[in-house]
């Protein structure tokens, strides 16, 4: 009997089908892949199966029987548990009561925590998955990799609450862990299936297939396939979730031009600040340089630093040849400095503010006549740009907040083209959380921006994202730069020789 | 959603709008409501006289209100804006004998300064408005209590500020007119100047607005500035009518202002919401002061009376889909 069963769900926003007859089969003991650009109703569906979302339509059989999932309490009752992408742990309690948070059973007596009692409770859960953990370690002292281990041993509890076999669900778990970490909790999903089903979902195919059994591809809110990962190759799961053969050329290498240019647009001396030292880097006008390093390496701070949203102690910048100054985000601007942060949702755009307020926020002038705000200015202004990076947007004052994770970004990277000044782009993980076509369009405009001459430093989220996008690549590593490696087109290093360098 | 596979751009859904258009008048059916409800209760209430007086007592807490609107959209609070308006009262009272008409614009750069010097505290030290205004509250009692020799200062020839407390074609009280030419004016200029976009950026997300090179710092001190400059107006309103400053004249209008802000539905976690708002929210919670015992309804159930309608009101005006999180 199946595990866990979905029957042609349905389920209807004003204006758009978010699931469309979705049909899923989850079987005992077994990792399912979940595969699916944004907007292919994934997000809907894993909602759906902890009762987060109600469906319109559909059936959802837990074991063969239909239940209706009203919230998380009542999924985990029937041993559906999900550990979201966001984590869900409060910061400030210990890895034990944060574990035992809302079903404290025994660790509570006349309303009063019993620590040992929640302690032995917390270990308990710890143990299943072999985890190291100090259960009286405060959660925000623990990394991020750990507190998902403490986020799916809390996950964990839900077996208690049944006889049988929890289904558990993991939503983008490895979409900011490093390397290692992720081969740590692969093996954890691995030992999870000896009692569980997992339900995995991933934007890297490489990765679904690597841990999973099957999968199941997700496209415009239905199910469109399934392959078992046996002999299956990223190409063909990429098919089905487009619906078409992918580019070849995701990185539209293709369309690199070589850089030439006596002096460099950004030149960076000595650069020092409370986790980066003695960084020194040139980019050349038209040039994509990738800074690559491992958590803790201090190149987001770098970058930070270089947008004057970063104290520093000691260095020199310069821009042209002229010495700047950045004391503020405001200088850098001036500047002709953009810089997409790596938080889209927090830091990059303002989500109740329209996409054309987005879009001109940092660059009021462009839609302004002296300290006037001029209307059809401003429409002409964002209509071009909407136009011209085929942002999908129902209209220019719709919030941002309600277009998709690719649009949204294409907003962002919008605020620093709508000026027409901007000589140096710093992006920080632009793509991140971003689907394969959304990725491939970012990385399009990036080629476009270079082309015409915007110096680029980028922060990328693989290495093989580096590799593909940058002329050049600089390693970091505990705030230092160790190395620089050439990466034209034609001859790009291996990942392998990037890792060497970075540890 | 971006592939070149292109699925339908999500529509824009007509409910949603419909029901974005009628929160935005939501401030204003309140006070609709609130007008009929009192004049069914009792039929004399909706008099010229009693509308007036309404409104003339309303004029000092629509300019406190439209001012201290500014720091909340930032997402902050100016907690002293009622004890700045009553050190006002008492600088306004002793200035008249020495400068005469040149006391009331003294008396508003004053407390504009002294809230930019509340803004540059809360954004140069880093410490909460709350905190930084609640201080401040503290300190202008003490000094408007010092200054005054904590007595009534007497305004003997109050003919600078007498025009203040004349009406206008014999109905509309002046002080009224000029709380909404502030109001008009406030909202005018940040419809037509980059203002909107940095205030609520700066209020929705700081972050976001620090990293797209907004001087959120400015903007915030300038809100401060706005919000002391409106307790100095407040106070001259205060003083026209009651021809002497006080130490304690203004206190009192502290949480109707807050009241007022929130009833006109500008959500107080910042971003979303209007000096307009803050204008209908004002006549709200002034109907609801004035109005009730007017109607006879006992004192003793006034105050409940008086809360229960402003959770109420708060609960109809905010547009809940605007805030993601209600604190």
């Amino acid at each position: 009997m199946n595990a866990l069963e979905v029957r042609g769900l349905v389920k209807h926003y004003p204006g758009v089908k978010a699931l469309d007859g979705v049909d899923l089969v989850v079987r005992p003991h077994e990792v399912l892949g979940l595969a699916g650009e944004n907007g292919a109703g994934k997000s809907t569906l894993l909602k759906a199966l902890v009762g987060l979302v109600a469906p319109d339509k559909g059936q959802i059989l837990v074991r063969g029987e239909p239940v209706k999932l009203r919230n998380v309490v009542d999924a985990a009752d029937h041993g559906i548990g999900m550990v979201f992408q966001e984590q869900s742990l409060v910061p400030n309690l210990t890895a034990a009561e944060n574990i035992v948070l809302g079903s404290e059973g025994a660790a509570v007596r006349r309303g009063v925590y019993r620590w040992d009692t929640m302690r032995r409770l917390a270990q308990e859960q710890l143990d299943k998955i072999g985890s190291n953990i100090d259960p009286l370690a405060r959660t925000d002292t623990l990394t991020f990799a750990e507190r998902q281990m403490v986020e799916i041993a809390k996950v964990l509890r839900i077996e208690e609450r049944s006889q049988h076999p929890p289904v558990i669900i993991l939503d983008e778990p490895t979409s900011v862990l490093e390397s290692k970490e992720i081969e740590t909790l692969f093996a954890q999903i691995r030992r999870l299936r000896e009692f569980a089903s997992v339900v995995f979902v991933s934007h890297r195919l490489d990765e679904v297939l690597d841990v999973c059994d099957r999968v199941t591809v997700l496209r415009g809110g239905r199910s469109v396939g399934e392959v078992a990962t046996a002999g299956a190759v990223p190409r063909e799961l990429h098919r089905m979730m487009i619906g078409s053969t992918g580019s070849d050329d995701h990185y539209h290498g293709n369309a690199a031009t070589p850089v030439v240019s006596e002096q460099p647009r950004l030149s960076v001396r000595g650069l020092s600040g409370r986790s980066f030292q003695d960084v020194d880097l040139d980019v050349a006008a038209g040039e994509i340089l990738a800074i690559v390093g491992v958590h803790g390496s201090g190149r987001e701070d770098v970058c930070r630093a270089l947008f004057g949203a970063e104290p520093t102690t000691a260095g020199e910048i310069r821009m042209d040849g002229a010495k700047i100054e950045l004391p503020s985000t405001r200088a850098a601007c001036a500047a002709g400095i953009g810089y997409v942060p790596a938080e889209r949702k927090v830091e990059g755009m303002v989500g109740s503010m329209s996409v054309a307020e987005n879009m001109t926020l940092a660059k009021q002038k462009a839609r302004c006549t002296g300290p006037f705000v001029a209307p059809r200015k401003q429409a002409t202004l964002v209509d071009r740009w909407i136009r011209r990076l085929s942002i999908r947007t129902p209209r220019r004052d719709t919030a941002i907040g309600r277009l998709s994770g690719g649009n949204q970004q294409k907003v962002v990277l919008a605020r620093w083209l709508v000026g027409g000044d901007v000589r140096l782009l710093l992006l920080d993980h632009p793509t991140r959380g971003l689907d394969i076509g959304a990725r491939s369009e970012v990385y399009r405009l990036m080629r476009e921006l270079a082309s015409s001459g915007v110096a680029t430093v980028l922060l990328a989220d693989s290495l093989e994202e580096a590799i593909g996008m940058a002329d050049r690549i600089l390693v970091m590593s505990d705030g230092r730069v160790t190395a620089e490696v050439a990466c034209p087109n034609g001859g790009k290093p291996s990942p392998l020789d990037l890792v060497k360098e970075m540890v | 959603m971006s592939t070149s596979v292109a699925i339908k751009p999500p529509v824009e859904p007509a409910v949603g709008k419909e029901r974005t258009r009628l929160t935005g008048f939501m401030p204003l059916i309140a006070l609709a409501a609130l007008i009929a409800a009192l004049t069914i209760a009792d039929p004399d209430f909706l008099t010229q006289r009693s509308l007036t007086a309404a409104a003339r007592t309303a004029a000092p807490l629509i300019v406190l209100a439209a001012g201290a609107t500014l720091v909340v959209l930032c997402g902050g609070i100016d907690l002293s804006i009622a004890a700045l308006a009553s050190l006002s009262t008492v600088f306004l009272a002793l200035w008249i004998p020495d400068l005469g008409g040149l006391a009331t614009p003294a008396v508003i750069l004053v407390a504009a300064v002294i809230g930019v010097l509340q803004g540059a505290a809360h954004v140069l030290l880093r410490i909460p408005s709350f905190i930084v205004t609640l201080g401040g509250m503290s300190i202008l009692s003490a000094v408007a209590l010092v200054v005054s020799g904590a007595g009534t200062v007497r305004v003997v020839d109050d003919s600078t500020v007498k025009w203040l407390d004349l009406y206008v074609g014999g109905y509309v009280p002046m002080s009224v007119m000029v709380a909404v030419i502030v109001v008009a004016l406030i909202a005018v200029l940040l419809k037509v100047t980059p203002l909107q976009s940095w205030v609520s950026a700066t209020g929705y997300s700081e972050s976001a607005a620090r990293l797209a090179g907004t001087p959120v710092d400015l903007v915030k001190i300038g809100a401060f500035a706005v919000s002391g400059a409106c307790a100095g107006l407040a106070a001259v309103m205060l003083v026209s009518r009651q021809f002497s400053g006080g130490p304690t004249m203004a206190d009192n209008l502290l949480l109707p202002a807050v009241a007022a802000i929130v009833v006109g539905g500008t959500a107080i976690t910042g971003g979303h919401g209007s000096v307009w708002r803050s204008l209908a929210g004002a006549l709200v919670v002034t109907l609801l002061r004035v109005g009730l015992p007017i109607v006879g309804v006992p004192s003793a159930y006034e105050q409940i009376l008086y809360g229960a309608i402003i959770v109420v009101a708060v609960a109809l005006t905010l547009d809940k889909s605007k805030v993601s999180i209600i604190k």
